[in-house]
Parts: C-alpha cells; sequence; structure tokens
C-alpha cells in the first residue's frame, strides 16, 4: 500500500504544507490493504458465519467482515486491515477472535469483531516457514551425525531422506520470498484466549499458546508426507480434529502436541468435522460423504444422502439432530433417529456455514452473501 | 426598409417577373430531377453515426471494438408459462420445438445458441475422480416424473438459475448470439427481416393462452424502430391533410390552398433529393426535417398568398398582386430564412453524426423554401391567381377583425402589455426554476426510443424481473501489455476495481476474467468455496483462467473487459458510475494497467450525455448569436432585436421547464429540437416586426401599427402557428418514444412562439414607447 504516499502526507504535514486528501496506491497489495468499507458487504462471497457472545460475525471476500448484534436486523462492516478472502474466523470469548484467510494472513479482534488488525501476514508465515524447516534441518543433522556406527542402513537413510526433504521445503519457502505469499489458510479453531489452531493448505498446522503473539508449526507432528491439504478443524470432548484432502482425520488429545490418525473411511476430502452434542463425530466432504462416529473411538459408519454435492458445515440442530449445508443450495436435517430431511435453497448458491438465530430460524452465509431460512429450513421471503 | 424599393430586390423581381416561362421550365427539371433522387433516399439506422465518434469513451471503444463484438449483439427470448412450472412435459416440449426453430432463423450464430435444451448448456460437479458433468437434459430424457426431477437437479447443479431459467422456474430463456455479417454469403444481417422472423416464426407460433413469450435485444430494437417509422409516412400524409384543410379554411380558395401546399411539398422533395446527392441520408432522429421544411414552407407560402388576397382586393391584378407581394415579403422572407439556415447549421457544433445530418438537411430544406416559397410561389400566383371567392372571403374579414385577432390587438395598450409582460415574467421564473431540473439523457428504463409500454419494453421488464442479468452494460476495458492481462497484479488491482464497481449505487453485478479466475480457484480446488480467489503463483492463475469464455479477454491477452451490469441507463445513474471509476483511477494507479471507459450500450451513452451536456449552451449561444447578428443587420436596431429574440428565449427557457415536467431528457433526439424551435419562432417574430415597424414609420400610432400589423401579416402568423402545431402534434403518437417527445416540444414551441411574438413583441414595444423611445 502506498507507504510512501502516507510518508510523505505526514512530511506535508509537519512542514506545513497543504496536505493531500487523495492518496494514490500505486503498489497495491490486497494482503496489506484495509478492506473497502461496502455498502453491499453482506452480498459478497462468504465463508464462514459464528457467534461472539450474542453476536453474529460472518467473513468472506475483499477481507470483509460483518456483523450483527442478535435483535438487529442490519449487518455491519467491521473495519479490517486487509482485503484477502477470508475462510474462517473463531472466537474464543465474547471479545476475543481470529480470522484466517488466503496470502496466510491471520486476523484477530478484542472487541468482539468490530475491528480487527493483522497478527501475521503471508511474508511473516513464509520466515516462520524458513525458520521451522531450517531448525528441523539442524536438528536432523545433528541426529544423523549422532547415529551410532552399528545402526541400520535404513534408519540412516530415512534420516537422511527427511533431512534432505526439510531442506527442500526451507529451500523453497526462500524462494517464497521472491514469489510471495501463495498458501492459504482454510481454518481457525480458538480453543481459549491463548490456545490457536490454524489449518491450511499443502498440509499447513499452526498453534499459537500467547494468543497469536507466537507461532509455531506442527505439520511434522501429524502423518501428512504429501503435504495433503488440512481443511477443517473442531474441538470437543477435550480433543482437537483436524480433517482434510484424501480422507484424512487426526485427533489430539493434548491441545496439539502429538496427533494420531483416526481409519478413514473414505479416501476422498473432507470439508467438516464436528463433534455434536451427543458426543458423535462427524465427518463430511465431497460429493455427499457423510460419515458418523457414536463416539470418540468408535468407527465411522457412512450415512446415504441423495444430493451428492458437497457437505461444508454441520451443526446442532434441535432434539438431537444436526443441520448441515452444501454446495448447490444444499440444506438438510439429520434428525436423532437417522431420518433426514434434504432441501435446496433457490439459488442454487453454494451454502458454507450457517447458525442458529434467537427465535430458531437460520442465518446462512455462501456464494451470495447472506441467506436466511425459517426453523424447518424453508426459504424466507427476500 | 424604406419606401423606395431596394435596388437589389429590384433586379430580383425584375428577374423574376419578366421570364417567368423560363423560370418555370428550370424549377420543373429540377423538381424531376431530384424527385428521382429523393426516391431513393431509404431509412437507415447506422450505429456509429448516433454516437460521438471523438469521445474519448468511444475512442477508447473502437480501439477495442473488434476485441468486444462477442459481448454485444444478443437476442433474449424468454418463453414463459402462466401455467404452473416449466417442469411439465407440455413446457419441455414447447421449448425444445421453440429452441429448433430459433436455431433455423437466418443471421442466428448457432454454435453460440443456449437454451437448456441445446447441448452446450451443461452441469458439472466435482468428484473424487475430478470433475464430472453432462447435458442439462438427461440422456434418458422421456419426460417423465423421474426426468423431470433430474432436469431440476441438473439445473441446479448447472448455476443457470437466473441466466437461462427464471429464479421463479416459471420460464426459461433461450440465448441468441447473432453473426453481423452471414459467414456464408457475406451479407448484412437484415434486422428488419430477422425481427420479422421473431414475430411470425417464433411469437404468433407459438404464443397461447398460457405460454408467453418475451424477446429482447439490440436487434429486436432496430426492427421494431424501423417499423415504426414507416409510420412516420403515415403521420406526414395526416400533416399534409389537415394543413391543406387549415389552408383553405384560412383563404377560402382552393387555388391558394394547393399551391402553397405543392411548393412546400416541392420543398421537401428538393431537399430529400439533395441530401441524397450529397451523400448524407435520412436516419429516424433526421425524420424530423421534412416536417420541418414542410412546416417552414407553408409559413411563408401563408404570408404570402395572405398578402396576394390583401392586393387583390385593393383592386391589383393577379400578377401585379404577386408582385407586390414578393416585393413586400421579400426582405422580411429572406432575413428569416437566412437566419433559420444559418441557425440550424450551429447545430454542426455538435459532434454527433445524425444531429450532423439533420442540420445539414435541415440548412438545405430552409435553403430550398427560399426558392420555392419565395420564388416559385409568387410565380405560381402571378398565373393562378387568388379566386375570387378567395378575395371576396379576405375583403370580407378584414373589415370585420375575427374576436380571436381583436383580442390580440390589447396587447399594445398599457394595461395587457404589462399585464402581459408580467405574465411572461412568470413563466420565465417557471421555466428557470423546472429547467434547473432537466436532466440530460434518458429518463425511461427499458429501451428508450420505444415508449415505456410498447411491447418491447414490457418484454425487457419480465426479463429483468425474473433473470438475474440486466441489459443496461457499462464495459470498462482492462488494458496491459500484450499478455499481461491476466498478471496476478493486473487480476488483483481489476478484482478490487469490481468490487469497489460492484459497490457503487446502480450497479448490479461485474464480471470480467477476474471472476472467471476465482470461479476456477473454487473449480479446480474440489468445489471448496474457501479456494474463491486469485493466487499469486501465475501457473495457478493461468490454470483457473484456462475456461475463459470467448471474449473475455482478448487474443493477445492485452485486454480484459469488465462487464457492469446496471439497474438502468439514466443519466444519473450512469454518471455515478464513471465517476465512480474515476474514483478508483485516482487512487489505484498500477503500471502496465489502465482501466479504460467505455464500452457497452450504457459506456456508450454516457458518452453521449457528457457530449451532449457540454453541447446544449455552446449550441444555444450559437444560435442566438446567429439570429441577433442577422437581425441587426437586417434591422439596424438593439431594440428591434431585443423585440424579436426575447419572447424566442421565453420559449426556449420554458421549454426546458416543459420537458423537466414532463420527464423528456436532453438527448440526442431533443437537443436539436430547441435550436430548431428559435430557428421557425424568428420568422414569426420578423414578420409581425416588419409591418409594425412599417406603421412606425409612417408615423402612425403604436396602437394603430400593431393593428395593422395584426390584419396583415399577424393573421398569417396565427394561422401557420396554429396549423404547424397540429401538424407535428400528429407526431405525439408516434410508436418511437424520442420522435413523440420531438412532436410534444415542437408542437409547444410553435405555439408558444406564435403566442410569444402576437403578445410579447407589442408588449415590448409598448415597454419601450413608454420610455420614449421608438423600437426602431
Amino acid at each position: 500500500m502506498g507507504r510512501i504516499t502516507a510518508w510523505s502526507g505526514v512530511m506535508l504535514a509537519l512542514f506545513g504544507l497543504p496536505t493531500v486528501a487523495a492518496e494514490t496506491v500505486t503498489d497495491y497489495d490486497v494482503m496489506l490493504t484495509p478492506a473497502m468499507q461496502a455498502p453491499k458487504a453482506s452480498t459478497a462471497t462468504l465463508t464462514e458465519i459464528t457467534k461472539a457472545g450474542s453476536r453474529q460475525v460472518a467473513v468472506g471476500d475483499f477481507g470483509v467482515v460483518i456483523y450483527r448484534d442478535e435483535d438487529a436486523p442490519n449487518w455491519q462492516q467491521a473495519a479490517v486491515d486487509t482485503s484477502v478472502l477470508l475462510t474462517a474466523v473463531s472466537f474464543a470469548n465474547a471479545e476475543q477472535g481470529w480470522a484466517v484467510g488466503h496470502h496466510g494472513v491471520v486476523m484477530t479482534t478484542t472487541d468482539g469483531g468490530q475491528s480487527w488488525q493483522r497478527q501475521m501476514d503471508g511474508f511473516d508465515f513464509i520466515e516462520l516457514q524458513i525458520e521451522h524447516y531450517k531448525q528441523v534441518a539442524e536438528q536432523l543433522a545433528e541426529e544423523v551425525d549422532n547415529l551410532p556406527d552399528n545402526s541400520s542402513f535404513s534408519e540412516r537413510d530415512d534420516l537422511e531422506f527427511q533431512l534432505e526433504e526439510a531442506l527442500f521445503r526451507a529451500e523453497s519457502a526462500e524462494l517464497a520470498r521472491e514469489e510471495g505469499p501463495t498458501k492459504p489458510f482454510l481454518d481457525v479453531l480458538a480453543i481459549d484466549s491463548q490456545t490457536i489452531f490454524v489449518a491450511g493448505a499443502y498440509g499447513t498446522l499452526l498453534r499459537s499458546t500467547d494468543g497469536g503473539q507466537s507461532w509455531e508449526m506442527l505439520d511434522q507432528r501429524i502423518e501428512n508426507p504429501d503435504g495433503l491439504h488440512i481443511n477443517a478443524l473442531t474441538y470437543g470432548q477435550g480433543s482437537v480434529y483436524a480433517v482434510g484432502e484424501g480422507g484424512q482425520i487426526f485427533r489430539s488429545d493434548d491441545q496439539g502436541d502429538s496427533w494420531i490418525m483416526l481409519d478413514s473411511p473414505y479416501y476422498g476430502s473432507f470439508f467438516e468435522v464436528f463433534v455434536d452434542q451427543s458426543e458423535r463425530v462427524w465427518v463430511a466432504g465431497l460429493r455427499g460423504n457423510i460419515f458418523v462416529a457414536e463416539h470418540a473411538d468408535a468407527e465411522f459408519e457412512p450415512l446415504a444422502i441423495n444430493d451428492r454435492v458437497n457437505i461444508n458445515q454441520i451443526i446442532d440442530g434441535p432434539d438431537g439432530s444436526v443441520i448441515l449445508v452444501g454446495n448447490a443450495g444444499l440444506m438438510a436435517q439429520i434428525f436423532a433417529n437417522g431420518e433426514m430431511s434434504q432441501q435446496r435453497h433457490n439459488s442454487g448458491a453454494s451454502l458454507t456455514d450457517i447458525i442458529t438465530n434467537a427465535d430458531g430460524s437460520y442465518t446462512l452465509v455462501g456464494q451470495r452473501g447472506v441467506l436466511e431460512v425459517q426453523a424447518d429450513l424453508s426459504q424466507a421471503s427476500q | 426598409m424604406s419606401k423606395q424599393i431596394h435596388t437589389t430586390e429590384v433586379v430580383l423581381e425584375k428577374a423574376l417577373f419578366k421570364f417567368r416561362p423560363f423560370w418555370f421550365v428550370i424549377f420543373a427539371l429540377l423538381t424531376a430531377f431530384l424527385a428521382w433522387h429523393a426516391s431513393q433516399v431509404r431509412p437507415e439506422a447506422s450505429f456509429t453515426k448516433m454516437i460521438p465518434t471523438n469521445h474519448p469513451f468511444i475512442q477508447n471503444y473502437f480501439k477495442h471494438a473488434d476485441d468486444l463484438s462477442t459481448l454485444g449483439n444478443v437476442v433474449r427470448i424468454a418463453v414463459e408459462t402462466t401455467d404452473g412450472d416449466i417442469f411439465t412435459p407440455e413446457y419441455q416440449k414447447l421449448l425444445q420445438e421453440v429452441t429448433d426453430e430459433v436455431f433455423f432463423i437466418p443471421g442466428v450464430d448457432r454454435s453460440g445458441l443456449k437454451s437448456i435444451w441445446t447441448p452446450n448448456v451443461r452441469w458439472s460437479e466435482v468428484t473424487e475422480e475430478g470433475f464430472v458433468g453432462g447435458p442439462v437434459i438427461p440422456d434418458t430424457w422421456d419426460a417423465s416424473a423421474a426426468s423431470l426431477d433430474q432436469l431440476r437437479t441438473n439445473i441446479l447443479r448447472s448455476g443457470e438459475v437466473g441466466n437461462l431459467v427464471a429464479n421463479n422456474f416459471r420460464s426459461a430463456l433461450i440465448y441468441v448470439p447473432l453473426n453481423e455479417v452471414n459467414p456464408d454469403t457475406g451479407e448484412a444481417l437484415d434486422y428488419q427481416e430477422f425481427s420479422e422472423n421473431l414475430e411470425n416464426l417464433i411469437r404468433d407460433k407459438y404464443e397461447s393462452d398460457t405460454i408467453k413469450i418475451h424477446i429482447t435485444g439490440f436487434a429486436k430494437i432496430i426492427g421494431d424502430l424501423i417499423e415504426g417509422a414507416e409510420q412516420v409516412g403515415l403521420f406526414f400524409l395526416l400533416a399534409i391533410i389537415i394543413t391543406l384543410l387549415m389552408l383553405y379554411i384560412y383563404s377560402r380558395c382552393w387555388r391558394s390552398a394547393l399551391a402553397v401546399l405543392s411548393c412546400s411539398f416541392i420543398a421537401v422533395v428538393w431537399q430529400l433529393g439533395i441530401i441524397k446527392l450529397i451523400g448524407s441520408g435520412i436516419n429516424p432522429y433526421s425524420m424530423l426535417v421534412p416536417f420541418l421544411v414542410f412546416a417552414i414552407g407553408v409559413s411563408h407560402g401563408v404570408q404570402i398568398i395572405n398578402a396576394i388576397a390583401n392586393n387583390r382586393v385593393d383592386g391589383h391584378d393577379k400578377f401585379d398582386s404577386s408582385k407586390l407581394a414578393f416585393r413586400g415579403l421579400y426582405i422580411a422572407g429572406l432575413t428569416a430564412l437566412v437566419s433559420d439556415a444559418i441557425g440550424f447549421t450551429t447545430l454542426m457544433v455538435i459532434d454527433i453524426a445524425v444531429i450532423q445530418e439533420l442540420a445539414i438537411a435541415a440548412s438545405i430544406g430552409v435553403a430550398v423554401v427560399v426558392l420555392t416559397n419565395l420564388g416559385l410561389l409568387p410565380l405560381i400566383m402571378s398565373y393562378i391567381g387568388v379566386s375570387p371567392k378567395g378575395t371576396e372571403y379576405t375583403a370580407k374579414v378584414r373589415g370585420e377583425r375575427h374576436p380571436v385577432l381583436n383580442f390580440f390587438t390589447h396587447f399594445s395598450r398599457p394595461k395587457y402589455a404589462y399585464t402581459a409582460l408580467v405574465v411572461a415574467l412568470i413563466g420565465l421564473g417557471w421555466g428557470l426554476y423546472y429547467g434547473q431540473q432537466m436532466k440530460i439523457g434518458d429518463l425511461d428504463a427499458g429501451a428508450p426510443e420505444l415508449r415505456p409500454d410498447s411491447r418491447y419494453n414490457l418484454d425487457n421488464q419480465f426479463i429483468v424481473d425474473n433473470y438475474s442479468s440486466s441489459t443496461d452494460i457499462f464495459v470498462v476495458m482492462a488494458e496491459t501489455e500484450p499478455s499481461q492481462c491476466i498478471a496476478y497484479d493486473n487480476l488483483e488491482v481489476m478484482d478490487r476495481f469490481s468490487w469497489h464497481m460492484q459497490n457503487t449505487p446502480g450497479v448490479q453485478d461485474v464480471k470480467s476474467v477476474v471472476y472467471v479466475a476465482k470461479m476456477g480457484g473454487y473449480g479446480l480446488n474440489e468445489g471448496n468455496l474457501k479456494w474463491f480467489s486469485l493466487n499469486r503463483n501465475q501457473y495457478v492463475l493461468n490454470a483457473n483462467t484456462s475456461r475463459t469464455p470467448p471474449g473475455l479477454i482478448n487474443p493477445d491477452c492485452s485486454m480484459a473487459p469488465i462487464i457492469i451490469y446496471l439497474n438502468d441507463h439514466k443519466a444519473e445513474t450512469l454518471k455515478t458510475v464513471v465517476a465512480a471509476v474515476d474514483n478508483f483511477n485516482q487512487s489505484y494507479q498500477q503500471e502496465g494497467l489502465e482501466l479504460l471507459m467505455a464500452a457497452g450500450n450504457s459506456g456508450i451513452e454516457a458518452a453521449t450525455n457528457s457530449v451532449i451536456e457540454d453541447a446544449q449552451y455552446e449550441m444555444l449561444l450559437w444560435v442566438y448569436g446567429v439570429v441577433i447578428v442577422l437581425c441587426l443587420i437586417t434591422f439596424r436596431s438593439i431594440r428591434t432585436v431585443i423585440c424579436i429574440v426575447l419572447p424566442l428565449m421565453l420559449t426556449t427557457i420554458m421549454s426546458q421547464g416543459l420537458m423537466a415536467v414532463l420527464g423528456i431528457g436532453v438527448k440526442v433526439a431533443t437537443l436539436p429540437v430547441i435550436a430548431l424551435g428559435v430557428g421557425i419562432g424568428v420568422d414569426y417574430g420578423i414578420y409581425i416586426y416588419t409591418k409594425i415597424k412599417e406603421g412606425l414609420e409612417q408615423g402612425m400610432h403604436l396602437d394603430d401599427c400593431y393593428k395593422y400589423a395584426l390584419d396583415s401579416t399577424g393573421k398569417a402568423v396565427g394561422f401557420t402557428g396554429l396549423t404547424l402545431a397540429i401538424g407535428v402534434a400528429t407526431w405525439i403518437f408516434s410508436p418511437i418514444k424520442f420522435q413523440a417527445d420531438m412532436g410534444i416540444l415542437l408542437t409547444f414551441m410553435f405555439l408558444w412562439n406564435m403566442l410569444g411574438a402576437l403578445i410579447l413583441i407589442p408588449a415590448l414595444a409598448r415597454l419601450f414607447a413608454r420610455f420614449g423611445k421608438q423600437i426602431h
């Protein structure tokens, strides 16, 4: 953004010259430019909606964050210090929340979503990667050096391969300094005001234990050698879940220090993982594939869904049911007895997230911004 | 003008009246020659002539016109069912038939034709293995409930709701791109024929109690316009008949009535012949000109026969009567016509070809009237003379002044004069107040050329209401270095620009290659909306844009149109959009990327509006400048000029107020009318003023002078004002909206100029007299 022009503005002001109101941006960067205040913010492509206390907060394209208090019908746009597509939002409490997005951006708010500051951008993330992989490489090099002479060939070979891999990754991260950040973050999970997880493309998994001041990379702590995308995170019964490409499902019972890979019922991508009010664990993704485990250690069982479209989000519904939304306007309710009712939103728009309003009706977000539906998922007149 | 006859006048008069047969032969030959050429004039509607070709927007557009051609010429046919929704076997069968029928209409670009029944409309879906998809109509289609269900699902996942299928599922659209030039024969598309085909083969054939057909598109507008223009001939005939009747009622002499009519008609023939000869044409805008020439011809002709009849009553023979009439009106007529002609040429300052053509045509027409109605008419009358019945009638009415005429005589008296002036001032105030609210450009939705309640505009409204795509398109051209149109940095600025425009009032939607790139990210990442974004990696971007439809980037990737869909094309909306683009260009400047305005129907209209806005006052300055200078040269008195010009200005200002009140915008069609109104109005003033001055020079009292003027030219002025107003009023019924607007304005101006001349000239003369000044 116009750092130079801003600076010259300051100089002009200092020397008492008339300041020029209109700043011209000559080096536009979507990552660093504050979001435009947009009258039609609620029609932007929105990716997630959540609650901060009684307030609803949704995020999406062009750095749009909109919020409304439960009893207020109108959305207000937050001041956000980036213009990237925000992909996820999560609140630790009514005031503190985090949002992540493309170009490696992490945003944070301390006023319940009204204003957002950049805590990390893609260049910071690149430095974090370089540092991380160099450290990993150093550690591996040391391990290789310290290998007892009688160690097996395969053990040495394995370590050397890992070392090479780490060096390669450090090198590509250094190259990325030139190209700029290309890896988007895809989900964020704030467990409390200190512990935050961020998941992203190419196996990215980050954790902060100091409210986002510093971040550590957990990529090596999950069994994801091909660097498949981690698409979604959730927290339930003291465990953190992460799901993603290639049907992978991970769980950590120690706040992210160690992860186990669960047996997957599916080889396609998962876009959602959810622990419901009855402690059942749901995973869902491509082409209407949806599986449920009765409890954390149970096997995942498939459910049949008529519409073979992506499922993007699952939430708790009334009476032990769950509500899910997906592409092409898919809205469905799965009752406690396993029966399912399915609807299509007339717009046919991809739906990415849903929350329950105070009166039991729902607010949906997706490709066409905010949409409202009644408690029985029928469509409110718009 | 003195009592002695001017020398040039003598020469002309002699030349004319001495060799009458010679002149007849010349006129006859010229008329035959020009009539032959006139018969070859065809109405034409050339797009480039209707736009300001030197405006920077248009220059930018021309630069990229070839690359933008695929966006433009499309017809949309909506097939609506009023009985349930589109998911019935009967409806789908019908839609299939209509689609097939359209396919075979000449001019249709068959490869681009789209409806849910064409194989190029597909749904697609991401699976574990990649993309899968198929035609929206299931391969197993058998019109059963199951296949209708499948169809519904396919439509939803095809993303065509709002595009090819109405948001309420009660109609479906056939999208029909056209070939401007037939690729087989190289012939240009015949819009009229195409439009008729749509009516006969589609609308008439398939419409029923439960099926409604709605058709929109540029080709349909042109077709409807040409069809509407054909009715203009009917109006012309009507105007001729009305004029003839009025002429007869006025003169009670068929001979003179027919003589005036013929001479005026000959003027029209000459004018048409000459414009054909100089390679100019007639377009829907300049169709007004023949009316005008006819009107001006009648206006001057009436003065001539009026004078001749009076001379006859005075006892002169028919030869001398004509000669004296010529002598008495020659200067006034010539001054009036010359100021008309020059006044019209000032329209040339407006850089829009149709207006310039109109200016040339009108100037030629007026010049021709000098010959036909000041020259030929007295000659004809010198042979045929006013009939005894006509002379008798003139003698009769001269003694007893018509009550209406009598009413006007009061206006040279102080009480009436000052009242009239106060009323005029109130009118002026009204005009000034409302005139400020006068708007530039089109004020109605839909096709502004046609009436708001025309079939076309109702169809357009239907499509706007039921589908997501607007027909008002403003295109910004993103110009880059070759092969840089999808470079990351450029796309990112274009994306912000799109969002900026999306949030501008009046904008419905913005589409460009940026949207394709973002959709590509979404589609190529398993349909995960969290990837609906641009990526800094150029290889990723290239992959994401690999499915860009033609027209969204040019072949060497140096230009990408950003298509902005608007709610309407009102001048206000366009101004807001232009300002928003300017604003963005000031705030964001990226080396190697220029966001240039403007193409699309709304972009071009924005340019036209800006040219017209600049030209409207310039044009008035020129017109009035010319009229004032010419009157000064003729009458050599500032006060005279004031007497003649002030009533005209009042008319101009009040007609601006009228335009605001009636919701008529200043646009290509209406801008010239104001200048034309001044041109016509000045005639009245000059004729009346000439006689008042003549009286004053003879030492008559102002009241008597005015009575004298009323009895001679004033009567004729009143008559012509009325006749012409009725003649152009027929235009108000034109199916073409802008012609109706022209009709309303001209009717108002003819009447008001007439009243202004009859009332305000004596009133102003009275005002001057009060301060001890004569008006000459």
